[in-house]
Parts: structure tokens; sequence; C-alpha cells
């Protein structure tokens, strides 16, 4: 083995090390051709940490994605886009009211379709929410199988159903299952003395808001496409957050054995919290699938994604609050209702963020014939931050005080908001902005106004991933873990850590990911994925060079912890002279089967915690009720940045969906005729490349600790800002989102 | 749509298709709307000829109204290729391209099926049409560019590199709709302004919010091509 010594520079030598302590790794070879397990004895010169931020070379830094070049090219293939010889499409027929008895579904008439291989009842006497799937048709197109979806000539003899707030309040409203519609209340704090104070209070205010169900409208519908053709396995290919998640369920639902099916997510055209699972459509597909013994390629259509896919819970708030002359709060009541459809429907804890001396809580939720809430972006979250942040203004303009300094006087004083209040103030222009105390008017038809709102969320990990890094002796390198990569970066942060580590660029680095056979997953739900999962990276990364070194130092005979992995090539400092050689010559002396190191979760690499603070300046015209969204700016901790680049993306992505949330989404349901009006991109309304503000993010870089999820919290504050700046602009006070130009009118007592 | 000049069959093209009965599928015509007289005349094989004959002046060929329908052979030129392939009269140029060519071309993304979102965005003798909303016996004769045209993973357009740089792809769902979009954009004024390429996109959805990246992506791609680096 020639390996070539060259004289270094002024690179790091270290001088005087002291003799390295012991201690044991695990590392798989293989003996005799079998993967083994071994413990091996290396250097403990540090105990494993992320190097400093000074010290980055590649993480903290701006980093196109890994996987870019494949999804702008067209290249990236999703389930939407898994192509299989023989493979049949399915569609749904779904309940087009939200409780009804099936009538007529002509089942021979629908296989009599040219085309059609497979029609599956699936709900053939009653249905219980609209969206309910009844029945699916699978044919050699997707033209087929809708031809065949009309010759079932469903019909629906519609049955009592409760589809809106007000009919689930009343008595003896259609039971949703055995329970009836409202929950029992849920309570927190104690209602004497939070009203006692209420009454002590020298301002007081109260009012009702109400936040509307919002869709994920992923763009990529929820699906799957199972490959069974008979045999004894199958891959099931599934746009899902969760790729150990659901292979096991599919595996039940095909009659194999779980260790017979994979489980696949490449790519997946986002999620935002509603696609864990196989889901009922996956059930389905497999069940056609295993009578057919064809792949089959069951997506929802546009209108079936909203119907039955999930979505935010909404629902009404009742506040209360109080303060003190100069502005402490002093009690906070809320009597709160969720509307989830089926599903409880979910609200984080109010009073939300801020610490009023005391408050009282009672959350019911009015369940309806509509489909379950998922998780949804910090579920439970931008609804508590609209009442919160809205009665909080209310109170501020009623108190006379300054809306940031009364934010930062009912915030903890040791809180990362009270500094982000006055950075994202200053970034905003709130120091040169007239309506500080007191909203504007509605006066010509450019009325400018600011606001504010925070959030929090956790954002740590858990020990839930398994990866493997392997170094192959012609330099390659891989890190793989089965788990997904939502669209937030995960593939391009897995190969970037694991080649911060060796001193490689990190195109040098693949990354693979998506595959229920590789280690253990985090699903990713609630900003864990990263927190969990780049830890587990590390430690492989860590592991494998450790073990890189101890096999060079027995090659060379030098010493193990001299080592070092940089840009340069591989360092070691402990001889007489500093010596160097290539990645890819040092690869070279590996056994033929290479290096392998496994990697798990960290907790001191990671931390738990974020907050977020978001400003958002409006302009409103009183004269036709349009809001115009100017700027929005966002500062966020985020722990050690992995990536600024996706991260700014990220959290620009959350403020975008909350700036929908605030201007113009929200499922309609018409209750009486038992539909969705606006099952559609076209009536459901998302920000458009017109409607994207300015923005700025600003990445809070105070914040020192190890790596934290940060999905969630820029998608939380950005609606409650922008519906406090409307009102600060003109005094029109919207309770109820999204701020459509007709609320705006009304709010100013000009349409009634 | 009512000038059908740009969309005449070749005459190999319309002797093939006089053997079809072409508006057998008539709801499926009827619901794209956009079968002009150049299909209707090409009923016959001596229609056929004569519009060989004559191309500039297809409207006064005689519509034939002979049914049409079924299985249909045409050909497509899709990114400088003529791709053989079947459809149906009602099959969009979207599930053409979809699951129609082997092998398929599934960048272009099915999202809404219904002209609301631009994800299926395609170039259509250069300019962005949604391809849910074009049949695909309509786009015979007229060059179509897909997103996989347009640039490959090894080799990537100035756009293309640029959304890469910007990281104007998050899911990337949405991706190769607004890639198309703005390649046609930059391709009419490589030195388009921020409105304009907006104006551009807007009838492109995403959800991932990527849109402030795409705009810098597209800035700057601007600028190389029209300095001249592109």
């Amino acid at each position: 083995m020639a390996l070539e010594p060259k004289a270094l520079g002024p690179l790091a030598i270290r001088q005087d090390a002291p003799a390295p302590k012991k201690k044991k790794i695990k590392t798989t070879k293989v003996v005799n051709g079998i993967d083994t397990e071994v413990e091996i004895e290396v250097d403990d010169v540090e105990s494993i940490a992320w190097p400093e931020r000074s010290k980055l070379r590649v993480l903290n830094t701006d980093i196109p994605r890994v996987d870019g070049p494949d999804k702008v090219s067209g290249a990236a293939r999703y389930t939407h886009d898994v192509r299989l010889p023989g493979m049949v499409y399915a569609r749904l027929l779904v309940s087009p009211m939200p409780r009804a008895r099936v009538a007529n579904l002509d089942v021979e008439a629908a296989k009599k379709v040219k085309g059609v291989v497979h029609v599956l009842v699936i709900k053939g006497t009653e249905s219980g929410f609209l969206g309910d799937p009844i029945a699916a048709v699978s044919a050699e197109t997707l033209d087929a199988a809708d031809d065949g979806i009309r010759a079932l000539a469903a019909k629906f003899e519609a049955l009592p159903w409760t589809a809106d707030h007000e009919t689930g309040m009343k008595p003896g409203a259609p039971s949703v299952g055995k329970s009836g519609t409202v929950s029992k209340a849920a309570t927190d704090g104690d209602e004497a003395q939070a009203r006692a104070a209420l009454e002590g209070s020298a301002f007081r205010v109260k009012a009702t808001y109400q936040v509307p169900i919002q869709h994920h409208a992923c763009l990529e519908t929820h699906g799957v496409v199972v490959d069974y053709r008979g045999g004894s396995e199958a891959t099931v290919y599934c746009s899902t957050q969760y790729a150990h998640g659901f292979a096991a369920n599919a595996a039940e639902e095909l009659g194999l054995p779980a260790n017979a099916v994979t489980g696949i997510v490449e790519h997946m055209g986002g999620g935002f919290g509603a696609k864990f699972g196989l889901d009922k459509q996956g059930q389905v597909a497999c069940q056609i699938s295993r009578e057919l013994k064809r792949p089959v390629h069951l997506m929802l259509g546009r209108r079936e994604e909203f119907l039955m896919a999930g979505n935010r819970s909404g629902g009404i708030q009742t506040i209360e609050a109080g303060c003190t002359a100069d502005g402490r709060m002093t009690s906070f009541v809320i009597d709160a209702f969720k509307h989830g459809g089926l599903q409880a429907g979910s609200l984080s804890a109010m009073p939300y963020c801020y610490k009023p001396e005391t408050h009282f809580r009672s959350v019911r939720s009015v369940r309806m014939h509509l489909d379950a809430s998922r998780a949804m972006r910090a579920p439970g979250s931008p609804q508590a931050s609209f009442g919160m942040e809205s009665i909080l203004d209310e109170l501020a303009y009623a108190a006379g005080i300054d809306l940031v300094q009364f934010r930062k006087m009912n915030l903890p004083e040791q809180a990362a908001w009270q500094h982000q209040l006055d950075r994202v103030a200053q970034e905003i222009g709130w120091a040169d902005h007239p309506h500080k105390t007191k909203p504007g008017t509605a006066r010509g038809s450019e009325c400018i106004g600011i606001g504010f709102g925070v959030s929090a969320w956790g954002g740590g990990g858990s020990d839930d991933c398994e990866v493997e890094v392997r170094i192959e002796r012609d330099g390659s390198v891989t890190t793989a873990c089965g788990v997904q990569d939502l669209g937030t970066g995960t593939r391009t942060y897995m190969a970037a850590i694991t080649a911060e580590e060796f001193g490689l660029p990190v195109a040098a680095v693949t990354a693979k990911l998506g595959n229920s056979k590789l280690g253990q997953g985090v699903g990713s739900g609630g900003s864990v994925t990263t927190a969990s999962l780049a830890p587990a990276v590390k430690d492989a990364a860590w592991n494998a060079r450790t073990a890189f070194a101890a096999h060079l130092s027995s090659v060379m005979n030098l010493q193990a912890d001299g080592f070092r992995f940089e840009p340069e090539g591989i360092l070691h400092s402990g001889a007489k002279s500093p010596t160097m050689m290539t990645w890819k010559k040092a690869c070279g002396t590996l056994p033929a089967e290479g290096l392998r190191a496994q990697g798990k979760w960290v907790e001191s690499l990671q931390a738990r915690g974020v907050n977020c603070t978001q400003a958002a300046k409006v302009s409103v015209d009183p004269g036709t009720g349009r809001v115009r969204v100017l700027h929005m700016v966002c500062m966020q901790a985020v722990g050690l940045p992995l990536n600024r680049l996706a991260l700014k993306s990220q959290i620009q992505g959350g403020m975008i969906q909350a700036l929908g949330y605030a201007i113009s989404e929200g499922r309609v349901i018409d209750p009486v005729l038992g539909i969705q009006l606006n099952a559609s991109f076209e009536d459901y309304k998302m920000p458009h490349s017109l409607e994207i503000p300015r923005m700025t993010t600003i990445i809070d870089d105070e914040d020192m600790r190890g790596v934290i999820g940060v999905g969630e919290p820029p998608a939380i504050p950005g609606a409650s800002a922008i519906a406090n700046a409307v009102h600060n602009a003109c005094g029109a006070r919207v309770r109820e989102l999204p701020l459509t130009p007709d609320k705006v009118l009304m709010a100013l007592g000009k349409v009634v | 749509m009512a000038d059908g000049a740009d969309r005449i069959p070749s005459g190999d093209e319309a002797a093939d298709l006089s053997r079809r009965r072409f508006l057998r599928g008539a709801g499926g015509v009827a619901a794209g709307g956009v079968i002009g007289p150049a299909l209707l005349g090409a009923g016959g094989r001596a229609t056929a000829e004569s519009q060989a004959a004559a191309p500039a002046a297809p409207a006064s060929a005689p519509p034939v109204a002979e049914e049409l329908g079924g299985d249909v052979a045409i050909e497509l030129a899709i990114n400088g290729q003529t791709r053989k392939l079947t459809v149906e009269t009602r099959t969009t140029l979207l599930d053409a391209l979809r699951t129609r060519i082997e092998p398929p071309l599934t960048g272009t993304k099915s999202v809404c099926e219904r002209g609301n979102c631009g994800a299926c965005t395609v170039l259509v003798d250069g300019e962005p049409h949604y391809s849910c909303l074009q049949l695909a016996c309509d786009v015979r004769g007229r060059a179509i560019t897909t997103i996989e045209g347009l640039g490959t993973p090894s080799e990537l357009s100035v756009l293309q590199q640029e959304f890469v740089t910007h990281d104007g792809a998050m899911c990337g769902f949405c991706t190769p709709g607004f890639v198309v979009a703005i390649t046609a954009c930059l391709k009419k004024d490589p030195k388009a302004s921020e409105a304009d390429i907006r104006g551009a996109c807007a009838g492109n959805l995403c959800r991932c919010g990527t849109q402030p990246q795409i705009f810098e992506a597209a800035l700057a791609a601007g600028r190389r091509m029209a300095g001249g680096k592109g």
C-alpha cells in the first residue's frame, strides 16, 4: 500500500497530545461473507459534539438540496408517477352527502364498462361523512375508471346530518356516532379566581373569534401504488410522512408476512401532517391488488382529497381578558369549541404563550358528519394564536399601550420573544408607524397597518432513527436511513452532516432514504425528524470516522487520534511530520467490503423548545375591503442551522401557509345541502404568486443549542399578525378568518 | 381556438385519422371544447390531401360529420422526438404524457385535472399550456416541450440551475410547472421584471411556499440569459 506522506502547512499539528483514553464502539464487519457486528476499541479523544459554529465548513451554510436537480427536471419519482407492468388505475366514489343511505349502486353495469377490471363496494349501505369512500373502480386507464364510477349510477338518500356548529349545538342534533355532537368540556384553571380577577381589572375586553377549517392541500394527493402480482412479496409506494408506518399494515391487507412487504417513498409531494399510515385508500388498493394480482395505482382525485383526507380543525372561541392600568394581564377566560368533523379537533393550550396572572379554560368539541381533522403543521396552534393575539391587541388598545410593549410585558422575561419582538418591530418599521396605541381610520384607499404574533414549539427528537454510514473501497460514501424527505431537505442534511465529518464535499456523499427496509426512521410529524435523525447521522458518521482512523492507524502505524479529515485530505499530526493522503487513497486501504458504522440518537446533539416571532404589514382598501399583505417578518430560534438555505425556505413556506389562512383559505360547507362549496383549487384559494409579500426571515443566531426541528412555529403566528395589522390599519376588527373583503367591510360597518 | 391553422395534421396523420371514427367520444370532445375545424376536416382522405395541399386555409375545408371515436393511433412531437402512441379522442395531453407513452413522461404533474393549479404546464409551440386542458389529438403537429425536454439532472437549463441554487423546490411537486411557465416567460424576455415573473406563474400553485425563492431563481436566470452566459 503506497501511502504518500506529504508535508503540510500550518494545518493543525497537535503537539504534546496526551495519551488518548480508549472507548468501545460497535461497527459492522463482514466475516466470512457474513455481516457481523463487532465491538472495536478506539481512542476516546473527544466526546461527540457538533463543531463550533465558526469551524463548520458545510453545515450552517446555504446548501443547495441534493435532490434539487431531480426535482427541477421532472426526474424525481413520486408515488403518483410509479408505472408498473400490468398496473390498473383505481378511482373512488365518495359520499356526496354528510350522511346518506346508499340507494343504488349498479356494480354490474360498472363491470361491463370497457376497460374496467374490478369494482369494489367499500360501503354499500350507509355513509358516515361527506366524502366517505363508497366504492372503488379499477380499470386499464384513468378515464375508464371514471367511466366505471359514472356507470355505478350511485344514488343516495339523505339521512339527517350535522354539518355546522349551530346544528350541532341544538338539542337532539343528528348524532355523530353514539355520543351526540357536543363533547364534555375539558377545563383548566380556577374559574372563580379568574372571574374575580376580571372584575378587578382596570381594562376588560370580551370577544368571540372564529377560525375556519383549513385544508392541507398537498399538491400530491394521498395515495398508494401497490405492487403485488401474486407470489410471496410486495412493494408498496405511498405518499406518506412515515416510511416505516404503512408496510406492516399493507402486509396485513395483502395477507403477507410483514417482512415480505417493502414500503417506498422516494419523494413525496407535501404532507403537512395529513399523511400518516396506509389510510382507507391504501387498504382498498391492497384489497384490489390482492384480488387482481396486479399492481394498483390509487391516488385520490382532488375533490376526494378535499373531502376525505383530513384538515386543520376550525373552531369558535369566546374570550374575556383583563389587564391592569399599566398593562399586565390579570385574567384570561375562554370558552372554546373545536370543529374537527368526526374527530375532536385540536386547540393548543390557551392562554397561548402569554402569561396572564389567572386563567380559566373550557374547551368542547362539536362533532359533525365531516371527515376527521388531522394533524396540520403545528396542530391546534394557529387557532390558539388567533384568539390569543387578537384579544391581546384589543386589550392593549383598550389600555392605550404600545402593542409591542404590551406583548413584552406579558411574555416571560427571559424568553427569546423579548429580543425577537424588538428585532421584528425594527424590520417592519414599527418605530415610524403612526398607529402604535390606537388603530388608524378608514380613510383613503391604502390604509397601512402593522400586527404582531408569537409562537412556540418543541421540535426535539427521540430515539427513533437508525443510520448506517458506509465507506467503500473506491471512496464512495453512503449514509442511509429509512426515513422520508417531505421536501424539508432531509436527504441534503444527511449528506451534509456526513460530508462535514469526513472533510468531503456534499456531492461526495449519497444519502439513501424512503425505504422501510433501511434502518428505522421516525415519522415526520411535529417537527421531530431533524432532531431525531441529524444526531443519529452525526453519530454514524462519527463512528465511521473513528473506525476509519483506527483502521488507518493500524495500516500506517500512526496514532489513531492524530488523524484529521479535512477537505485537503486526511492529515496526521502525531508523526514527526504531518502526513496527508487523499480520501480516495485512504479508502483504498480498506478491505474489499469497505467500512460500515451505525449511528443512534444522541440526546446531547439536539435540543427542544423554539420561539418564533412575526410581524406583518398590510394595506387595506376600506372601499373594497381588500387586504394586501405587503411585508412579513419572521425571527425564529432554530438551534444549530444545518442548512440555512432550506431553513429559510421552510420558514417562509410556513409564513405563506399562514398568509393563506389569514386572507383566503377555509372550507365552505353548505349545511343544508350538505356539500362543500369549494372542494377544488378553483374555489379553495391558496396564496398565489401575485399575493406573496416581501418576506424577511431572520434566523436567531443567538441560539447556540444543538439541532431543533423548525417546521411548525413559522406557520403559527402569521395569520394573527395579519389580522391584527388589518385592524391596526383601519379599525376593522375582523374576528373570523379568513379576512375576505366582505368581512372587512362588515367590520367597518359598510355592509350588514 | 377557432383558428386551427397551427394544428393542421400532416398528410400522413390526417390519412391515418381518416380511418377512425373520430367523434364517437362526443362527450370527451365537448368537454375539451378544442376540436377545431382542422380536425373535423380530417374526416376523409380527399379532405386530408386538400389540407396538405393548402395548409393555410383549413377552415375552408368542409367539415365531414363522420363519427370518430375509440382508440386513435397518433404521433406527437414531444421534446424534439416523434412519439407514436394510442389515445382516445378524449385523452388529455396530460394523461397521454403520463400514462400512454413508454417510457412515460411523469415530470409533468397531475394535481387538479381542471386547469386550476399549473402543475401540468407544458410548452406547445413555445407557449405555456395546461396539458390537462388540451386533448392529445389536438396537439398533433405542434411542438410539445415537457419539463424533461428542458434539461436533465446532469444537464440542467440555466433556469433549472438557478432553481437549485436558490432552493426553488421543496417537496418539488409543483416545480416542473413553475419551471416550464417561467421558461416561456424568460424566452420572450430574459429581462423580465419580478412583476413579469410573478404574472407568468400566477397560474401555478405551490403549497410549500417556495414562491419567494422561485422569483429569485427566475431573476437570476434572466440575468444570466440576458448576459449571454446561459
